[in-house]
């Protein structure tokens, strides 16, 4: 009854035929005009577009260029405030350097690791595609969007909001020495002589009136007299990760550990580098921001294969490349809109610049 | 049809066609004919020194606007804009740091039309920069990068890189608080690389800080030797299409 269709073999076709790809004629357009037609009117709607634009925006231009006065914020063009967002959570060289040139090799090296032939020629064809791009927008951006707001101590906001029951509530401002050290004495603590000296009138450079000198003051105990609950100052080192550096008891001998002169750099023409290490830094530039950059990828990789979302090579690739696209533009975002002066976390625009 | 075999006369119109595109000046320049016939567009094409880096015929899916979006051919057209208002501004700027803030001030005030050519440069380099990027999740979501297209797309990557410095370069040549900032606040980003950063910030800056000497080589490098480079790239990106068959189609 069914007589072999000549066109469709029932052998599968070989893969070495498979391989070509079919040059079939009557699927084929002529270029002109089905595509020089497009490109032509593609060229002309974007020439007005262009001038429609040039016509009704001006590009900035600021004052003459004057080395010696540094605006503030000093910011990079937009394509590279996601390095100079960088450049507030890590060493230097990391965001300036080495993060953008492992991130040029890796994006180069794509087609090397996923080499398979799934999905070409479609937009987001394999079975997951689509899921795997949320995914990794999604991780990608509020991940950002959440280490952003930790090193911006925004997490110590919403504590004292929610410990204070109140938006609006604000830590109470230092006192002056008499009031601190008459606090001290109404709730039965002792007060140092050296602050006693300084309401008695003893001291010539402090008046009982001015601020009391911070080695008397402690934040928590004024905060608990004035019934705010301020974030606990155990947990100081949780506030940035700049507090990992200063919020921890470090001993001093950590803190410059020489490892001789290893980088015999002058034997170059160059200054001889003397390597001292800082363990604290190490850990709070490098380490850390190493370990987030290149363990949240891979744990995200690991827990999403865990879970079946990705199973191929284009999978994860399309995960990490969403991933990445949108710390990309969250970085952007927050370089361009949300730094303002003396690079603080809050909104921004450039026409606010002075 | 068979009372129809004999030839008919010329008509007017088929007159004035051959008046118009028979003639010897015309087949002197143009040497397929008018192309009105299959053969004579693939013709038109395959001869002509600015279209024959297309094919003569392509794949139907690969017209549709929404497979590309023409994200590679903007990026290359936006290219082109910016060269031909980029030598127009050339005629105005000298890149000498006492004269470089006042010629574009100059231009925006002196110059008929120098404001928009200034507009359209800049906005056009703003849009290179998205086009490129755009042009790259384009070719990634399809799938584009594949087998045989592999060295294509590291060359994209390349290219992604000089359309980046070419904006960067070009950011400081206004010589405004923005530029020599922004200029100051990137190459110092250079200078942290371990070891050869601030050789390398001194090559490129020509100095300790932002100055003269920048100034010519940000303008060098910009106004021919990264669009040179740019340009040997994009002979290769495009080459490279036309070597592996076209766009990338489902196996």
């Amino acid at each position: 009854m069914t007589t072999a269709n000549p066109e469709t073999p029932s052998e599968p076709i070989s893969k070495a035929v498979r391989g070509r790809q079919s040059r079939a004629r009557e699927e084929e357009l002529l270029v002109w005009p089905d595509l020089v037609f497009i490109e032509f009117i593609c060229a002309v709607l974007f020439t007005v577009l262009i001038l429609i634009l040039a016509v009704m925006v001006d590009s900035i231009l600021l004052d003459r260029a004057n080395p010696a006065v540094t605006p503030n914020p000093s910011k990079a063009p937009w394509y590279f405030l996601n390095l100079q967002e960088l450049l507030l959570h890590m060493h230097p060289a990391l965001a300036g350097v080495i993060v953008p040139t492992v991130a040029l090799i890796a994006l180069g090296a794509i087609p090397y690791f996923d080499n398979s032939n799934d999905g070409q020629g479609e937009w987001l064809s394999t079975p997951r595609a689509w899921l795997n791009l949320w995914v990794g927008a999604f991780v990608g951006f509020f991940g950002t969007l959440l280490l952003i707001f930790y090193d911006a101590s925004k997490h110590v906001q919403v504590f004292e909001m929610i410990a204070n029951g109140s938006l609006s509530a604000k830590a109470p401002p230092p006192p002056s020495a008499l009031q601190y050290s008459e606090a001290l004495a109404s709730s039965g603590k002792t007060v140092p002589e050296g602050l006693q000296a300084i309401v008695s009138g003893g001291n010539e450079l402090v008046q009982p009136t001015d601020t009391v000198p911070s080695e008397f003051y402690s934040q928590s105990f004024w905060n608990g007299q004035n019934g705010f609950t301020a974030w606990p100052e155990q947990l100081e080192f949780l506030t940035t990760l700049r507090g990992i550096q200063t919020g921890i008891p470090w001993p001093e001998w950590t803190k410059e550990i020489p490892l001789g002169n290893v980088l015999r750099t002058d034997l170059f023409g160059f200054p001889r580098i003397e390597l001292n290490v800082d363990v604290p830094a190490l850990i709070v530039e490098q380490i850390i921001p190493v370990t987030a950059m290149v363990g949240l990828p891979v744990l995200l990789a690991v827990v999403a294969s865990k879970l079946g979302i990705a199973k191929t090579k284009r999978d994860h690739m399309i995960m990490q490349f969403s991933g990445f696209i949108a710390v990309y533009v969250v970085l952007t975002i927050i370089g361009t809109y949300f730094r303002g002066v003396g690079l603080e976390l809050e909104p921004y625009t450039i026409f606010a610049h002075p | 049809m068979a009372s129809n075999e004999r030839p008919q006369r010329a008509s007017v119109g088929d007159r004035l066609y051959d008046l118009a595109f028979q003639n010897r000046v015309w087949r002197s320049i143009f040497r397929s004919g008018y192309p009105n016939t299959p053969r004579n567009q693939m013709l038109a094409v395959a001869t002509n020194v600015f279209l024959h880096l297309h094919p003569t015929r392509i794949h139907r899916t690969h017209v549709k606007i929404t497979h590309t979006f023409c994200l590679g051919g903007l990026s290359f057209f936006l290219f082109l804009g910016l060269t031909i208002t980029g030598v127009l501004l050339m005629f105005y700027y000298v890149p000498s740091v006492e004269r470089a803030y006042q010629d574009v001030l100059a231009l925006e005030t002196d110059v008929r039309f120098g404001q928009l050519m200034r507009n359209m440069h800049r906005w056009m380099a703003h849009g290179m920069v998205l086009t490129v990027i755009m042009h790259m999740m384009r070719v990634f979501y399809t799938g584009a990068y594949k087998p045989p297209r592999e060295f294509n797309w590291v060359v994209g990557v390349v290219l992604l890189v000089l359309t980046l410095l070419l904006s960067f370069t070009g950011y400081l040549l206004p010589w405004d608080q923005l530029a020599l900032w922004a200029i100051t606040v990137g190459t110092n980003m250079v200078g942290s690389a371990p070891l050869l950063g601030e050789p390398n910030r001194f090559v490129l800056v020509g100095g300790y800080q932002v100055g003269q000497a920048a100034l010519i080589r940000f303008y060098t490098l910009h106004v021919i030797g990264l669009p040179l480079l740019a340009a040997v790239f994009m002979m290769v990106h495009f080459w490279r299409i036309r070597r592996d068959g076209g766009l990338a189609r489902p196996l």
